[in-house]
């Protein structure tokens, strides 16, 4: 199996920054994607099941590796890096233009990508990317299991879950659900120094004729400020447990809740 | 974490490696260090992690399965360790001391025939040499080796042998020839401890590190084949020497890493713990307390590294360096942890946190591998033989 | 100008969600505001009680008939059938109105690229915005990224977009006299990769859906057990509200992932939040942080949720829970 796990290195969770100039600021030391991770292990237990082989595929400021080295300590055999000054501030509609043109310069029966991200990803690039490059999208994957031809995906639903077929090449965005990934061995770490990380360029992908990134982004940060901030904390402690229940139904009657 | 050596001095891969154990640290070992102290067992599961992460196999030659690492990625991963619970830490601070004769006078055969297994983790490996009335005066080890044939018959017995009674091979040192001058007396031999005449007689209760478990181990005629000796007759002292120039640097990595749990602890206590309307890390007092204590830890980490660097490198004096890191480490960690247990005042003293267990913890490593007095004689040693 | 779309959603039983209406709502008032027509369409096997439903908060609604909903992955019918009627439309819409729902998401990540247009993730709030700062009059979009960190104002830099909104941001405030439903114009279907859905399996109830709870009791590592759920999900029954957890929970098996709330789960932002043995950490936190009140009990002075929570209760759970189910009972009897 040849699998394509698409990875957005972001800044850790907690630390995201707004620069001056409204974007994300990406000098905050990045960590692989939370959700990315998930994808990842769930595409190294396939090949190790199915054979085959993950590579790695990244929208991002060039010389951000160390997520991409992590990644390819993991396991993942290659990494392909598209990186242009021109997409610093891309919409999402620019990044799925992106990854769904470089992954046209890659051969490869499945696609994985994370349900979203935490650094204010919303969760469409991955179906953005499968439309346009006519594959079918199975998302919100607890379990991925291909067959000859095809991927079966339990995708989790309002009410359970439902099973989802569909022809390869496919795209499939999974959650945590697929299981814990794994810590990258030392030896993976030593060995990912000699992996290959590909670099590519606008034009090297065929776009650079194109109106993307952030010149061309299709949606803009108009405004931010701190939310209002939520006041002191009333601490209550000491009391016998009655009193402690007491004091929290007088709360949120205070406060209209009840 | 609040420390970070200066990013230059590390390569990329240390770097890496660092990060990877520091990860590995916080989330499985941390969460297990008090249970570990509390019960006094030795924690086989983070063994099997560690083994399966390949951490202890960083000492170990490439070619047997190891990472070929260098000394200062060891010392990393010792320390990484020791930060979140310094038994796990001495995990491989002791199969690197245990291994460290075979590494460096070992046949390609023994080599081949012990090394995997190690690099492995499968196996783990003790190191034999200290005895009742044989500790900082290595030289009056008792243990008899008696050559018979083709083989050896060992009787004695050793004492406060880290993970004499986990390790499946002891690395021991015994008397070859009573009647050589003290250095040629002794001999080093791999034994495995399956041997016949091999048990373990006592295990004692610590002050601290009280996970690892610390064996006496007696030797009742044990059979051990020619080819387990490592070097020529006589060797002996000089190997366990040499060997303690390499591993002492794996203490003082120890003992700074304990260093650091116990600032980041008390650093982490000062901003909540409040008193009189503040944060106590608002009052000067502490804010001296926990100055001196990061000044201590970093110039103990520093002088480590350097003397990692040295020993690689094949100086000279490598015995001074690793001397001068492990006397200074362990000193650091002692006052380290005991200021850390005055910044939690009365809470400290309780094993609800974690201060008063490093602070037991770090006292050993002002103890073993050589009392820091004895690291003081090789220091004074070196210096008058260089002004000789 | 074309006008505003909003494209419903059905749920398992036929019908609108919630979340649809909380749309229409919003995108009636940005219409108002912009002087933009609105209209809703409902793609299903079977549309028209959805589209009567929707048509109460929208003055017409486009009603498709498609039995391939049954058999398919909704996104990639829906979107085939919107986008084809979006571009054969007299006044192709400039905007499209979508809740954030997994299905929602997915749809609007087609429609983006099926129509070219870009899309806003995680609308928090709506308003209409007069031409400036470089950008068009039109919808401007608040969100709240980084788990609520942060309130940002977003707009489309040109003059089309999808919205995806966030559930129980908007209330839902149906029409004076509801509008009608058309039947959707037969258009060519757009050709996108269809799914089959080959089983669809209905899991043990957890109760009420955290998404759209206006009241959620969770619980963390301190509950302990499933048991202790059981306990967490009595106070939720006496509050009308949705029992939610921590990954800890989920992790130990105590509790479905769909509950989960945090950084790998869901966001939620409910009017009130009841925190039980739930440390707080980041993970967590920016999952619930912008929820209107919060209480949390933890046995642990120093935990972090005692830094933000509104009320912030020392004691074990254990015995406040059957305590505060108490003195909720009490009150109502």
């Amino acid at each position: 199996m040849r699998i394509v796990v698409l990875m957005k290195p972001v800044p850790d969770p907690g630390e995201e920054r707004l620069g001056a100039d409204g974007r994300l600021d990406r000098s905050v030391s990045a960590v692989i994607n939370g959700n990315d991770e998930y994808v990842l292990e769930a595409a190294l237990q396939l090949v190790e099941a199915h054979g085959g082989e993950v590579t790695l595929l990244s929208m991002a400021p060039a010389g951000m590796t160390d997520p991409v080295r992590k990644a390819l300590a993991m396991g993942a055999v290659r990494a392909v890096l598209v990186t242009d000054p021109a997409l610093a501030g891309a919409c999402a509609w620019s990044t799925a233009q992106v990854l769904a043109a470089a992954l046209r310069t890659l051969e490869y029966d499945l696609v994985l990508a994370g349900a979203d991200t935490s650094d204010g990803g919303g969760g469409v690039v991955g179906s953005a990317i499968a439309t346009l490059l006519h594959h079918p999208y199975l998302s919100h994957a607890r379990k991925i299991e291909p067959f000859e031809g095809g991927v079966r995906v339990e995708r989790i639903s309002a009410v359970g879950h439902d099973v989802l077929e569909a022809t390869l090449p496919a795209v499939v965005a999974g959650t945590q659900l697929l299981g814990e990934p794994r810590y990258p061995s030392l030896r993976g770490i030593m060995g990912a120094r000699s992996k290959e990380i590909a670099i590519r360029t606008l034009a090297e992908i065929g776009l650079d004729d194109r109106p993307l990134g952030g010149a061309h982004a299709t949606t803009t940060l108009l405004d931010t400020h701190a939310p209002a901030a939520r006041g002191s904390t009333r601490v209550v402690r000491d009391l016998d447990t009655a009193a402690a229940a007491a004091a929290i139904v007088d709360f949120l009657v205070e406060r209209r809740a009840l | 974490m609040t420390a970070a050596p200066a990013l230059g001095r590390l390569t990329d891969d240390q770097r890496a490696i660092r990060d990877a154990v520091r990860t590995l640290a916080r989330d499985r070992v941390a969460p297990r260090a008090a249970e570990i102290d509390r019960t006094a067992t030795f924690p086989e599961d983070l063994r099997l992690l560690l083994a399966e992460q390949g951490i202890l196999g960083l000492p170990f030659p490439e070619r047997f399965g190891g990472l070929g690492a260098d000394l200062l990625t060891v010392c990393l991963a010792i320390e990484a360790l020791s930060s979140a619970c310094a038994t796990t830490g001495l995990i491989l601070a002791v199969q690197e001391l245990g291994a460290l004769p075979l590494l460096l006078a070992g046949t390609e055969e023994q080599l081949a025939r012990f090394v995997p297994g190690l690099a492995a983790g499968s196996d783990l490996i003790a190191f034999a040499l200290t005895e009742a009335d044989a500790g900082s005066d290595a030289a009056a080890v008792r243990t008899r080796a008696v050559r018979d044939g083709e083989t050896y018959l060992i009787s004695g017995t050793k004492r406060f042998i880290s993970h004499g009674s986990v390790a499946s091979l002891v690395t021991v040192f015994a008397v070859t020839d009573p009647d050589a001058d003290r250095r040629r007396r002794l001999s080093a031999f791999v034994v495995e401890t399956t041997s016949p005449g091999f048990s373990v007689s006592r295990l004692e209760h610590k002050m601290g590190i009280r996970g690892s478990p610390t064996a006496e181990l007696a030797f009742d005629d044990v059979r051990v084949p020619v080819a387990n000796r490592i070097g020529a007759d006589g060797d002996g002292f000089g190997l366990a020497m040499r060997t303690l120039d390499r591993s002492r640097p794996g203490i003082a990595a120890q003992a700074v890493g304990i260093a650091q749990g116990a600032l980041d602890a008390a650093a982490a206590y000062a901003g909540q713990r409040r008193q009189f309307g503040k944060s106590i890390g608002e009052f000067q007092l502490v804010q001296g307390l926990l100055a001196d204590m990061d000044a201590r830890t970093e110039a103990a980490r520093q002088l480590l590294y350097t003397a990692c660097e040295e020993i690689e490198r094949g100086a000279p004096d490598a015995g001074r360096w690793s001397a001068l890191c492990k006397l200074v480490a362990g000193d650091a960690a002692m006052a380290v942890t005991t200021d850390a247990v005055q910044v939690f005042g009365g809470y400290g003293y309780l094993d609800d946190f974690p201060v008063e267990r490093m602070m037991r913890d770090a006292k050993i490593t002002q103890l073993y591998e050589g009392t820091q007095q004895i690291q003081r004689l090789v220091i004074a040693r070196a210096l008058l033989a260089r002004d000789a | 100008m074309g006008g505003i779309w909003v494209v419903g959603e059905v749920d398992s039983a036929g019908a609108l969600t919630k979340l649809s209406g909380e749309a229409a709502t919003a995108a009636r008032a940005l219409g108002e505001a912009g002087s933009l027509d609105v209209r809703g369409v409902i793609v299903a096997a079977e549309p028209d009680g959805a589209a009567a439903s929707l048509a109460t908060f929208l003055p017409v609604v486009l009603a498709v008939r498609s039995p391939e909903t049954l058999e398919q992955t909704a996104a990639a019918v829906i979107a085939a059938r919107v986008a084809a009627l979006a571009a054969a439309a007299p006044e192709p819409p400039s905007y499209l109105v979508v809740g954030a729902t997994p299905d929602g998401r997915d749809l609007a990540g087609a429609l983006s690229a099926l129509l070219g247009v870009g899309v806003l993730v995680g609308a928090t709030g709506l308003a209409w915005g007069d031409a400036g700062d470089g950008v068009p009059a039109g919808p401007r979009v608040e969100m709240q990224p980084f788990g609520g960190r942060v309130v940002t104002t977003s707009a489309f830099t040109g003059d089309r977009g999808i919205i995806l909104l966030r559930s129980n941001m908007v209330v839902a405030e149906p029409l004076a006299a509801p509008g009608r439903v058309e039947a959707g114009a037969a258009v060519e279907v757009l050709d996108v990769a269809p799914v089959r859905v080959v089983e669809r399996v209905v899991a043990k109830s957890t109760g009420p859906s955290i998404d759209e709870a206006r009241v959620i009791v969770s619980g963390g590592r301190g509950v302990g057990g499933p048991e202790g759920f059981a306990g967490l999900g009595e106070l939720a029954g006496l509050l009308g509200g949705a029992v939610g957890a921590t990954r800890a929970a989920v992790d130990a098996g105590w509790v479905d992932y769909a509950i989960q709330i945090g950084q790998t789960g869901k966001t939620v932002k409910p009017a009130v939040y009841l925190a039980f043995g739930v440390s707080g950490a980041i993970q967590h936190k920016v999952g619930m942080q912008t929820a209107e009140t919060i209480v949390a009990v933890n046995r642990d002075p120093d935990a972090p949720i005692g830094e933000f929570a509104d009320l912030f209760v020392v004691a074990d759970l254990v015995a406040v829970v059957p305590a505060l189910a108490a003195a909720l009972r009490a009150r109502v009897g």
